[in-house]
């Protein structure tokens, strides 16, 4: 009954009560759909850095990441290659061998990272092959054919066809340089990498340097998200003398950006649950001001204090809560409808592609993030209860009965 | 037997500029089953003696002893605890719950006795109907006339079954044919069930009404006189 009477208590002012609920459900429906903008913008940044180059695991020489020498390739690749291919919660894996090289045009040069692909089992790692702007993905399977970036292109001034010459040093520190011809010319996400990567056939590659058997990457994609731990941690064992990293410790700055970024978040819901808290507040402390007579007869009569302060409170979560709740509904069918149709922010491309953002994404909430929105508003409904339900249990009865 | 025993009662409120001494050495012993009225003027202390016996206040000094128990130095929550299992209160002003019906202002006061749900709708059902209003079960108190309401109240004072019922100028609110039936509702209660009542009022038509008449005066006991039938007849 307590409950009942505390939802018929916030009834009684509508006016008063449906400015609060309007406020906390506007206040959570902006901060709760931002927040999911926020968090598909960074998730599908993430996304398109895995399908791109990361993918989900990489296995590498010790050695190799320090200075990424052509010498710290994997030994026994082919071995660790197929057992790798076997495990079962392994989806796909694609052996790349990683040069640092020049390229040049008639016109220009520019440091790149040169990767050795296997253009079928790559497809099955990363969507490379989806980005391709001009050409194809190496569709003839020409000998030395090479994809490159747009924006290597441009700055080169070479076009789809043209002929470009890749340098590096080979395993005897000899020089090595061979004529490539331009096939595909790929768009990513990300101008920074479509500057300096370049894609080669595996076998081209390995001819110029003159062994076959010299693979720097071992990447894998685990079956799915939840899957990438386990892989990593079996991996890890059993190749205890490579280094096996998940995306999280090949790009660190995506790992952390996303923590802060959830932690940012529910500071910017933490911010505006708190300047409603001082509205609920007011409406609650009105609300005890006007029923002090009410609630002085309920002292009397035998309502303990600890009831008359928990039903204070009650009505304090339930006015919350109705805002809150419709504020979440609101939020979550918005989540819905473009989560479903995708937010286009194909105007801003040239800015995004900065900082490897997809122009098109897909606002995403995780249940976890509902939930702490659920526990945030009871803390907050408690909170502004307080100090009016501290009023209310303070009352003589005596003198509240007599109050008109 | 004394159900209410005030000795030597004291009651100073202390203002910032001027303290008021609304009650001095009052010593009164109210039986079970007696219908006594508190009257005097107003500002003769009715109230104050009232929220003393019904433990909504503190004396300065002296004791107020209610079964034998002496509540002027039992703890807030222990007062409200009392208050539930032993004292039925009846306001001028009503003070229903607005929002519940007459049916559940009555439950409330047994939902804080946690009394079972079917035995609350049992004893509130009853009591509508011993105060005439068992056709006004799912009213609220705004769709009741004053009357009715105060009706109510006595229903909801005596559906905690308590030793006795302290009412504060219960017909204040009321025109006198209204006031009429509450007395006659509450002297039959005080007939049939044998229970206490003890009230205040400054009205002539009330006091004639009542068994024994405790009159005061500037926080003092004037006289204390019981009326027999004949005398509240002919006064």
């Amino acid at each position: 009954m307590i409950l009942q009477i505390a939802w018929k208590n916030i009834w009684r002012n509508k006016k008063r009560s449906l400015i609060i609920i309007t406020a906390t459900a506007l206040g959570l429906w902006g901060g709760v759909f931002s927040n999911a903008v926020m968090i598909g913008m960074w998730e599908s940044t993430i996304d398109a850095a895995i399908n791109r180059e990361l993918s989900h695991i990489q296995v590498h020489h010790p050695k190799f990441k320090d200075e990424k020498l052509l010498k710290d390739y994997i030994p026994n690749s082919d071995l660790i290659f197929s057992l790798i291919k076997n495990e079962n919660d392994v989806k796909s894996v694609s052996r790349r061998v990683i040069i640092e090289g020049m390229i040049l045009s008639p016109t220009s040069t520019s440091g790149v990272e040169i990767v050795g692909i296997n253009p079928i089992i790559e497809k099955n790692v990363t969507e490379i092959h989806n980005r391709i702007l001009e050409g194809s993905y190496f569709k003839d399977r020409r000998n030395n054919s090479i994809l490159i970036g747009e924006r290597l292109a441009k700055r080169l001034k070479v076009k789809l066809n043209s002929k470009v010459v890749l340098s590096f040093q080979g395993l005897e520190e000899s020089l090595v340089s061979a004529a490539f011809r331009i096939v595909g010319i790929f768009k990513t996400e990300s101008t920074v990498f479509d500057e300096t990567n370049v894609f080669v056939l595996q076998d081209d590659i390995l001819q110029l340097i003159g062994n076959s058997s010299v693979f720097h990457e071992i990447a894998i994609r685990a079956r799915s998200i939840e899957k990438i731990d386990t892989v990593k941690s079996y991996l890890s064992i059993k190749f205890s003398n490579l280094s096996v990293e998940s995306w999280r410790e090949l790009a660190p700055e995506f790992g952390l950006t996303q923590d802060m970024l959830y932690l940012e978040l529910n500071i910017f819901i933490g911010i505006i649950l708190f300047a409603l808290l001082f509205g609920i507040t007011n409406t609650i402390m009105m609300s005890v001001f006007e029923r002090a007579r009410e609630l002085g007869v309920l002292l009397a009569i035998g309502m303990k204090r600890i009831r008359l302060f928990i039903m204070i409170v009650i009505e304090s979560i339930l006015l919350s809560f109705t805002g809150g709740a419709i504020g979440t509904l609101l939020a979550f069918l918005t989540i819905q409808i473009f989560s479903f149709y995708g937010l286009n922010f194909s105007a801003f491309t040239e800015g995004f592609s900065m900082y490897g953002v997809p122009a098109i994404f897909y606002p995403e909430l995780p249940l976890h993030m509902y939930i702490f929105l659920g526990i945030m508003i009871t803390f907050t409904a408690i909170a502004a209860a307080f100090y009016p339900a501290l009023k209310a249990i303070k009352l003589n009865p005596a003198a509240a009965i007599r109050t008109y | 037997m004394s159900l209410i025993e005030i000795q030597g009662l004291n009651k100073i409120y202390d203002e910032t500029t001027v303290s008021v001494h609304a009650l001095k050495r009052i010593d009164l012993i109210i039986n079970k089953g007696e219908f006594t009225a508190i009257v005097g003027p107003s500002g003769s202390g009715k109230t104050t003696l009232l929220n003393m016996i019904g433990g909504l206040d503190k004396p300065t000094s002296g004791k107020v002893l209610i079964n034998e128990k002496e509540i002027s130095t039992f703890k807030p929550d222990e007062l409200i605890d009392f208050r539930l299992k032993n004292i039925g209160f009846v306001f001028q002003a009503f003070n229903l719950i607005p929002v519940l019906t007459a049916k559940e202002n009555i439950e409330f006061i047994m939902l804080l006795q946690k009394v079972s749900k079917e035995e609350r709708e049992k004893r509130a059902f009853e009591l509508l109907n011993a105060v005439g209003l068992s056709d006004k079960i799912n009213n609220r108190p705004s769709e009741l006339s004053g009357g009715q309401q105060q009706r109510v109240a006595v229903a909801r004072a005596l559906a905690s079954k308590p030793s006795f019922v302290l009412a504060d100028e219960p017909t204040a609110n009321l025109d006198s044919e209204t006031a009429e039936s509450l007395l006659d509702l509450m002297e039959k209660l005080n007939h049939e069930y044998q229970m206490t009542f003890v009230f205040s009022t400054h009205d002539a038509k009330v006091i004639k009404r009542a068994r024994r008449v405790v009159t005061l005066e500037d926080g003092k006991i004037k006289s204390d006189i019981y009326q027999n039938e004949k005398s509240r007849i002919n006064s």
